[in-house]
Protein backbone atom coordinates (compact mmCIF):
# COMPACT_ATOMS: atom_id res chain seq x y z
CA UNK A 1 0.00 0.00 0.00
CA UNK A 2 1.27 3.44 -0.93
CA UNK A 3 2.02 5.91 1.81
CA UNK A 4 -0.90 8.20 0.01
CA UNK A 5 -3.16 5.59 0.14
CA UNK A 6 -2.62 4.61 3.65
CA UNK A 7 -3.25 8.61 4.64
CA UNK A 8 -6.63 8.27 2.45
CA UNK A 9 -7.53 4.91 4.61
CA UNK A 10 -6.74 6.14 7.88
CA UNK A 11 -8.88 9.70 7.10
CA UNK A 12 -11.45 7.55 6.04
CA UNK A 13 -12.01 5.69 9.15
CA UNK A 14 -11.09 8.83 11.57
CA UNK A 15 -14.12 10.43 9.65
CA UNK A 16 -16.43 6.91 10.04
CA UNK A 17 -15.48 6.82 13.90
CA UNK A 18 -15.90 10.88 13.95
CA UNK A 19 -19.58 9.80 12.45
CA UNK A 20 -19.97 7.13 15.27
CA UNK A 21 -19.07 9.45 18.39
CA UNK A 22 -21.23 12.41 17.32
CA UNK A 23 -24.01 10.01 17.27
CA UNK A 24 -23.15 8.54 20.58
CA UNK A 25 -22.48 11.87 22.13
CA UNK A 26 -25.91 13.04 20.26
CA UNK A 27 -27.63 10.44 22.62
CA UNK A 28 -29.09 9.35 19.11
CA UNK A 29 -27.51 6.08 19.19
CA UNK A 30 -28.73 3.15 22.40
CA UNK A 31 -25.86 2.70 24.56
CA UNK A 32 -25.99 -1.14 23.25
CA UNK A 33 -25.25 0.20 19.91
CA UNK A 34 -23.17 2.68 20.74
CA UNK A 35 -20.30 0.09 21.84
CA UNK A 36 -21.29 -1.94 19.28
CA UNK A 37 -20.02 0.63 16.51
CA UNK A 38 -17.40 2.38 18.72
CA UNK A 39 -15.63 -1.07 18.71
CA UNK A 40 -15.95 -1.42 15.20
CA UNK A 41 -14.35 1.72 14.29
CA UNK A 42 -11.80 1.47 17.06
CA UNK A 43 -10.65 -2.43 15.34
CA UNK A 44 -11.11 -0.43 11.77
CA UNK A 45 -8.66 2.22 13.02
CA UNK A 46 -6.33 -0.38 13.98
CA UNK A 47 -6.20 -2.05 11.17
CA UNK A 48 -5.90 1.10 9.00
CA UNK A 49 -3.40 2.35 11.18
CA UNK A 50 -0.86 -0.84 11.28
CA UNK A 51 -2.25 -2.46 7.71
CA UNK A 52 0.60 -5.18 8.47
CA UNK A 53 -1.57 -6.87 11.69
CA UNK A 54 -4.69 -7.81 9.31
CA UNK A 55 -1.99 -9.97 6.90
CA UNK A 56 -0.20 -11.53 10.03
CA UNK A 57 -3.53 -12.39 11.73
CA UNK A 58 -5.12 -14.11 8.82
CA UNK A 59 -1.55 -15.61 7.56
CA UNK A 60 -1.22 -17.04 11.15
CA UNK A 61 -4.95 -18.43 10.98
CA UNK A 62 -3.74 -20.30 7.02
CA UNK A 63 -5.96 -18.43 5.04
CA UNK A 64 -3.68 -18.24 1.89
CA UNK A 65 -5.28 -15.06 0.55
CA UNK A 66 -5.80 -12.39 3.05
CA UNK A 67 -8.40 -10.02 1.93
CA UNK A 68 -11.06 -12.99 1.80
CA UNK A 69 -11.06 -13.00 5.75
CA UNK A 70 -11.42 -9.49 6.17
CA UNK A 71 -14.47 -10.13 3.59
CA UNK A 72 -15.54 -13.50 5.52
CA UNK A 73 -15.65 -11.13 8.57
CA UNK A 74 -17.49 -8.53 7.87
CA UNK A 75 -20.28 -10.38 6.05
CA UNK A 76 -20.32 -12.61 8.81
CA UNK A 77 -21.15 -9.54 11.50
CA UNK A 78 -23.32 -7.61 9.04
CA UNK A 79 -25.70 -11.00 8.62
CA UNK A 80 -25.63 -10.92 12.62
CA UNK A 81 -26.57 -7.17 12.98
CA UNK A 82 -29.57 -7.51 10.81
CA UNK A 83 -30.67 -10.33 12.08
CA UNK A 84 -30.32 -8.78 15.90
CA UNK A 85 -32.36 -5.47 13.66
CA UNK A 86 -34.83 -8.35 12.70
CA UNK A 87 -35.41 -9.33 15.70
CA UNK A 88 -35.57 -6.01 17.38
CA UNK A 89 -38.05 -4.57 14.59
CA UNK A 90 -40.52 -7.34 15.14
CA UNK A 91 -40.49 -7.17 18.99
CA UNK A 92 -40.91 -3.60 18.63
CA UNK A 93 -43.98 -4.15 16.08
CA UNK A 94 -45.61 -6.17 18.68
CA UNK A 95 -45.35 -3.62 21.18
CA UNK A 96 -46.72 -0.63 18.50
CA UNK A 97 -49.77 -2.98 18.01
CA UNK A 98 -50.13 -3.29 21.84
CA UNK A 99 -49.77 0.35 22.47
CA UNK A 100 -51.78 1.17 19.17
CA UNK A 101 -54.45 -1.44 20.83
CA UNK A 102 -54.55 0.77 23.92
CA UNK A 103 -55.05 3.52 22.77
CA UNK A 104 -57.75 2.11 20.98
CA UNK A 105 -59.57 1.00 24.16
CA UNK A 106 -58.56 4.30 25.63
CA UNK A 107 -60.40 6.27 23.30
CA UNK A 108 -63.06 4.11 23.62
CA UNK A 109 -63.78 5.01 27.13
CA UNK A 110 -63.21 8.47 26.80
CA UNK A 111 -66.02 8.96 23.88
CA UNK A 112 -68.48 6.68 26.38
CA UNK A 113 -67.45 9.15 29.05
CA UNK A 114 -68.23 11.79 26.78
CA UNK A 115 -71.33 11.20 25.74
CA UNK A 116 -72.37 10.56 29.19
CA UNK A 117 -71.90 13.77 30.42
CA UNK A 118 -73.08 15.09 27.72
CA UNK A 119 -76.90 16.78 28.04
CA UNK A 120 -78.90 14.73 26.09
CA UNK B 1 -81.82 -10.89 35.18
CA UNK B 2 -81.40 -12.02 31.92
CA UNK B 3 -81.08 -15.35 31.37
CA UNK B 4 -78.91 -15.79 28.44
CA UNK B 5 -75.49 -15.44 28.43
CA UNK B 6 -73.80 -11.84 26.98
CA UNK B 7 -72.67 -11.78 23.63
CA UNK B 8 -70.49 -9.75 21.54
CA UNK B 9 -70.69 -9.57 18.00
CA UNK B 10 -67.18 -8.02 16.36
CA UNK B 11 -67.76 -6.61 13.34
CA UNK B 12 -64.22 -6.08 11.39
CA UNK B 13 -64.35 -2.82 9.23
CA UNK B 14 -61.91 -1.03 6.85
CA UNK B 15 -63.87 1.43 5.01
CA UNK B 16 -66.94 -0.03 4.98
CA UNK B 17 -69.11 3.10 5.56
CA UNK B 18 -71.44 1.92 2.71
CA UNK B 19 -72.25 -1.52 3.88
CA UNK B 20 -72.52 -0.86 7.68
CA UNK B 21 -75.70 0.50 8.39
CA UNK B 22 -77.41 -2.21 6.78
CA UNK B 23 -75.52 -4.96 8.34
CA UNK B 24 -75.79 -3.38 11.97
CA UNK B 25 -79.75 -2.72 10.83
CA UNK B 26 -80.23 -6.75 10.05
CA UNK B 27 -78.23 -7.82 13.25
CA UNK B 28 -80.40 -5.75 15.24
CA UNK B 29 -83.57 -6.97 13.62
CA UNK B 30 -82.83 -10.28 14.28
CA UNK B 31 -80.80 -10.35 17.11
CA UNK B 32 -81.55 -7.85 19.36
CA UNK B 33 -79.73 -8.95 22.55
CA UNK B 34 -76.58 -8.91 21.72
CA UNK B 35 -74.68 -5.93 21.56
CA UNK B 36 -72.31 -5.00 18.55
CA UNK B 37 -68.88 -3.35 18.79
CA UNK B 38 -67.35 -2.75 15.35
CA UNK B 39 -63.62 -2.37 15.32
CA UNK B 40 -62.63 0.29 12.66
CA UNK B 41 -59.03 -0.45 11.38
CA UNK B 42 -57.92 2.53 10.19
CA UNK B 43 -60.47 3.29 7.82
CA UNK B 44 -59.79 6.39 4.90
CA UNK B 45 -63.60 6.86 4.67
CA UNK B 46 -65.74 7.58 8.02
CA UNK B 47 -66.41 3.88 9.09
CA UNK B 48 -66.06 4.89 12.55
CA UNK B 49 -68.88 8.10 12.41
CA UNK B 50 -71.09 6.04 10.73
CA UNK B 51 -70.62 3.37 13.15
CA UNK B 52 -70.82 5.64 16.20
CA UNK B 53 -73.84 7.28 14.76
CA UNK B 54 -75.87 4.02 14.83
CA UNK B 55 -75.13 3.59 18.50
CA UNK B 56 -72.97 1.00 18.68
CA UNK B 57 -69.97 0.35 20.37
CA UNK B 58 -66.74 1.79 18.21
CA UNK B 59 -63.08 0.76 18.71
CA UNK B 60 -61.05 3.19 16.30
CA UNK B 61 -57.47 2.25 15.75
CA UNK B 62 -55.19 4.64 15.09
CA UNK B 63 -53.86 3.16 12.09
CA UNK B 64 -54.48 0.14 9.72
CA UNK B 65 -53.61 -3.08 12.15
CA UNK B 66 -54.97 -5.73 9.05
CA UNK B 67 -58.03 -8.04 9.72
CA UNK B 68 -56.21 -10.26 12.34
CA UNK B 69 -55.32 -7.04 14.41
CA UNK B 70 -58.43 -5.59 14.61
CA UNK B 71 -59.88 -8.97 15.42
CA UNK B 72 -57.85 -9.48 18.56
CA UNK B 73 -58.43 -6.07 19.69
CA UNK B 74 -62.36 -6.75 19.47
CA UNK B 75 -61.88 -9.85 21.47
CA UNK B 76 -59.62 -7.98 24.02
CA UNK B 77 -62.73 -5.53 24.12
CA UNK B 78 -65.23 -8.81 24.80
CA UNK B 79 -62.89 -9.78 27.52
CA UNK B 80 -62.63 -6.92 29.38
CA UNK B 81 -66.13 -6.20 29.38
CA UNK B 82 -67.02 -9.53 30.10
CA UNK B 83 -68.98 -11.10 27.73
CA UNK B 84 -69.80 -15.07 27.82
CA UNK B 85 -69.25 -15.46 24.00
CA UNK B 86 -68.49 -13.49 20.60
CA UNK B 87 -68.80 -14.25 17.44
CA UNK B 88 -67.17 -12.70 14.03
CA UNK B 89 -69.19 -10.72 11.81
CA UNK B 90 -68.73 -9.61 8.22
CA UNK B 91 -69.31 -5.46 7.61
CA UNK B 92 -69.83 -6.44 4.40
CA UNK B 93 -73.42 -8.11 4.37
CA UNK B 94 -71.59 -11.66 3.53
CA UNK B 95 -72.92 -12.84 6.14
CA UNK B 96 -76.72 -13.48 7.54
CA UNK B 97 -78.08 -12.29 10.76
CA UNK B 98 -80.81 -15.09 10.60
CA UNK B 99 -77.61 -17.85 10.66
CA UNK B 100 -76.25 -16.33 13.94
CA UNK B 101 -78.41 -18.89 16.02
CA UNK B 102 -77.31 -20.94 13.96
CA UNK B 103 -73.87 -20.43 14.89
CA UNK B 104 -74.14 -19.39 18.55
CA UNK B 105 -76.18 -22.97 19.19
CA UNK B 106 -72.88 -25.29 19.52
CA UNK B 107 -71.77 -22.78 22.01
CA UNK B 108 -73.92 -23.89 24.81
CA UNK B 109 -72.79 -27.85 24.21
CA UNK B 110 -69.11 -26.72 25.22
CA UNK B 111 -67.94 -26.04 21.87
CA UNK B 112 -65.16 -23.15 22.21
CA UNK B 113 -64.72 -22.24 18.92
CA UNK B 114 -67.84 -22.87 15.74
CA UNK B 115 -67.16 -22.39 12.29
CA UNK B 116 -69.87 -21.25 9.80
CA UNK B 117 -69.67 -22.99 6.78
CA UNK B 118 -71.13 -22.30 3.72
CA UNK B 119 -73.99 -24.67 2.29
CA UNK B 120 -73.34 -27.04 -0.70
CA UNK B 121 -70.57 -26.90 -2.79
CA UNK B 122 -70.70 -23.70 -4.02
CA UNK B 123 -73.26 -23.46 -6.55
CA UNK B 124 -75.28 -20.57 -5.14
CA UNK B 125 -72.19 -18.78 -3.79
CA UNK B 126 -69.80 -18.66 -6.61
CA UNK B 127 -66.14 -18.13 -5.31
CA UNK B 128 -64.30 -18.40 -9.11
CA UNK B 129 -61.97 -20.91 -9.68
CA UNK B 130 -58.42 -19.99 -8.43
CA UNK B 131 -60.16 -18.75 -5.40
CA UNK B 132 -61.74 -22.25 -5.17
CA UNK B 133 -58.40 -23.70 -5.65
CA UNK B 134 -56.92 -22.12 -2.63
CA UNK B 135 -59.54 -22.93 -0.28
CA UNK B 136 -58.92 -26.42 -1.28
CA UNK B 137 -55.15 -25.98 -0.86
CA UNK B 138 -55.82 -24.67 2.37
CA UNK B 139 -58.14 -27.22 3.48
CA UNK B 140 -55.56 -29.67 2.60
CA UNK B 141 -53.09 -28.14 4.84
CA UNK B 142 -55.22 -27.76 7.52
CA UNK B 143 -56.32 -30.90 7.69
CA UNK B 144 -52.76 -32.23 7.39
CA UNK B 145 -51.52 -30.05 10.78
CA UNK B 146 -54.90 -30.77 12.72
CA UNK B 147 -55.74 -34.92 11.89
CA UNK B 148 -59.20 -33.63 10.83
CA UNK B 149 -61.35 -32.75 7.98
CA UNK B 150 -62.25 -29.23 8.25
CA UNK B 151 -64.95 -28.44 5.43
CA UNK B 152 -63.89 -24.08 5.18
CA UNK B 153 -61.38 -22.75 6.78
CA UNK B 154 -61.25 -19.29 5.58
CA UNK B 155 -64.22 -18.85 6.76
CA UNK B 156 -64.71 -15.79 8.42
CA UNK B 157 -68.21 -15.96 10.62
CA UNK B 158 -67.11 -17.35 14.03
CA UNK B 159 -68.74 -18.08 17.47
CA UNK B 160 -66.10 -17.95 20.19
CA UNK B 161 -66.89 -19.44 23.70
CA UNK B 162 -65.06 -17.27 26.75
CA UNK B 163 -61.84 -19.35 26.95
CA UNK B 164 -61.31 -19.02 23.59
CA UNK B 165 -61.61 -15.24 23.52
CA UNK B 166 -59.28 -15.21 26.41
CA UNK B 167 -56.75 -17.15 24.75
CA UNK B 168 -57.08 -15.26 21.20
CA UNK B 169 -57.18 -11.85 23.35
CA UNK B 170 -53.95 -13.07 24.37
CA UNK B 171 -52.53 -14.36 21.27
CA UNK B 172 -54.17 -14.25 18.07
CA UNK B 173 -52.68 -14.51 14.34
CA UNK B 174 -52.27 -10.89 13.00
CA UNK B 175 -51.60 -11.37 9.48
CA UNK B 176 -53.45 -11.72 6.47
CA UNK B 177 -55.27 -15.14 6.32
CA UNK B 178 -55.10 -15.19 10.13
CA UNK B 179 -58.39 -17.23 10.00
CA UNK B 180 -56.62 -20.61 8.74
CA UNK B 181 -53.69 -19.99 11.27
CA UNK B 182 -56.63 -19.22 14.62
CA UNK B 183 -57.93 -22.57 13.41
CA UNK B 184 -54.73 -24.77 13.33
CA UNK B 185 -53.96 -23.03 16.31
CA UNK B 186 -57.29 -23.90 18.05
CA UNK B 187 -57.46 -27.61 16.67
CA UNK B 188 -53.71 -28.02 18.15
CA UNK B 189 -54.62 -26.57 21.85
CA UNK B 190 -57.00 -29.05 22.48
CA UNK B 191 -60.01 -26.38 22.26
CA UNK B 192 -63.18 -27.83 20.72
CA UNK B 193 -64.02 -26.43 17.25
CA UNK B 194 -67.07 -27.56 15.22
CA UNK B 195 -68.33 -26.33 12.21
CA UNK B 196 -72.16 -26.01 11.45
CA UNK B 197 -73.73 -25.51 8.19
CA UNK B 198 -75.05 -21.90 7.27
CA UNK B 199 -75.91 -19.80 4.40
CA UNK B 200 -74.27 -17.03 3.43
CA UNK B 201 -75.04 -14.03 0.53
CA UNK B 202 -72.73 -13.28 -2.10
CA UNK B 203 -70.34 -10.60 -1.07
CA UNK B 204 -72.12 -7.22 -1.69
CA UNK B 205 -69.30 -4.50 -1.36
CA UNK B 206 -65.57 -4.58 -1.54
CA UNK B 207 -63.63 -7.36 -3.32
CA UNK B 208 -61.78 -10.53 -1.83
CA UNK B 209 -58.45 -9.76 -1.35
CA UNK B 210 -57.22 -12.02 -4.10
CA UNK B 211 -54.18 -10.65 -6.08
CA UNK B 212 -51.73 -13.50 -7.02
CA UNK B 213 -48.66 -12.54 -5.98
CA UNK B 214 -49.67 -11.97 -2.47
CA UNK B 215 -51.62 -14.59 -2.42
CA UNK B 216 -48.35 -16.82 -3.03
CA UNK B 217 -46.32 -15.09 -0.82
CA UNK B 218 -48.97 -15.37 1.93
CA UNK B 219 -49.80 -18.99 1.22
CA UNK B 220 -45.79 -19.73 1.56
CA UNK B 221 -45.39 -17.76 4.95
CA UNK B 222 -48.58 -19.74 6.18
CA UNK B 223 -46.83 -22.92 5.43
CA UNK B 224 -43.51 -21.80 7.00
CA UNK B 225 -45.66 -20.46 10.36
CA UNK B 226 -48.03 -23.86 10.97
CA UNK B 227 -45.10 -25.72 9.98
CA UNK B 228 -43.00 -24.12 12.43
CA UNK B 229 -45.53 -23.45 15.14
CA UNK B 230 -45.19 -25.08 18.47
CA UNK B 231 -46.34 -28.31 19.48
CA UNK B 232 -49.05 -28.15 21.80
CA UNK B 233 -47.52 -27.92 25.80
CA UNK B 234 -50.98 -29.41 26.62
CA UNK B 235 -54.54 -30.30 26.46
CA UNK B 236 -55.76 -27.20 27.88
Amino acid sequence: MSFRAHIVVILLTCGALAFILRLVRGQRLKAKYSLLWLSVGGMMLMLAVVPGLFDSIARRLGVVYQPTLFLVLAVGFLLLVVVHFSFELSRMENRIRSLAEEVTFLRHDLDEERRRDAPE
Amino acid sequence: MPTAPRTLAVIPAFNESAALPSTIADLRAVQPGIDIVVVDDGSLDDTAEVAASLGVDVLRLPFNLGIGGALRCGFRFAVQQGYERALQFDADGQHLASEVDTLLAPLAEGADMVIGVRFGDGNDYDVGRSRRLAMGVLRTIARWLTGRRLADTSSGFRAFSRPMLERFAQEYPLEYMDSVEALVQAVREGYDVREVPVQMRQRSAGQASNRRFRLVYHYVRLLVVLGSSRRPRSAR
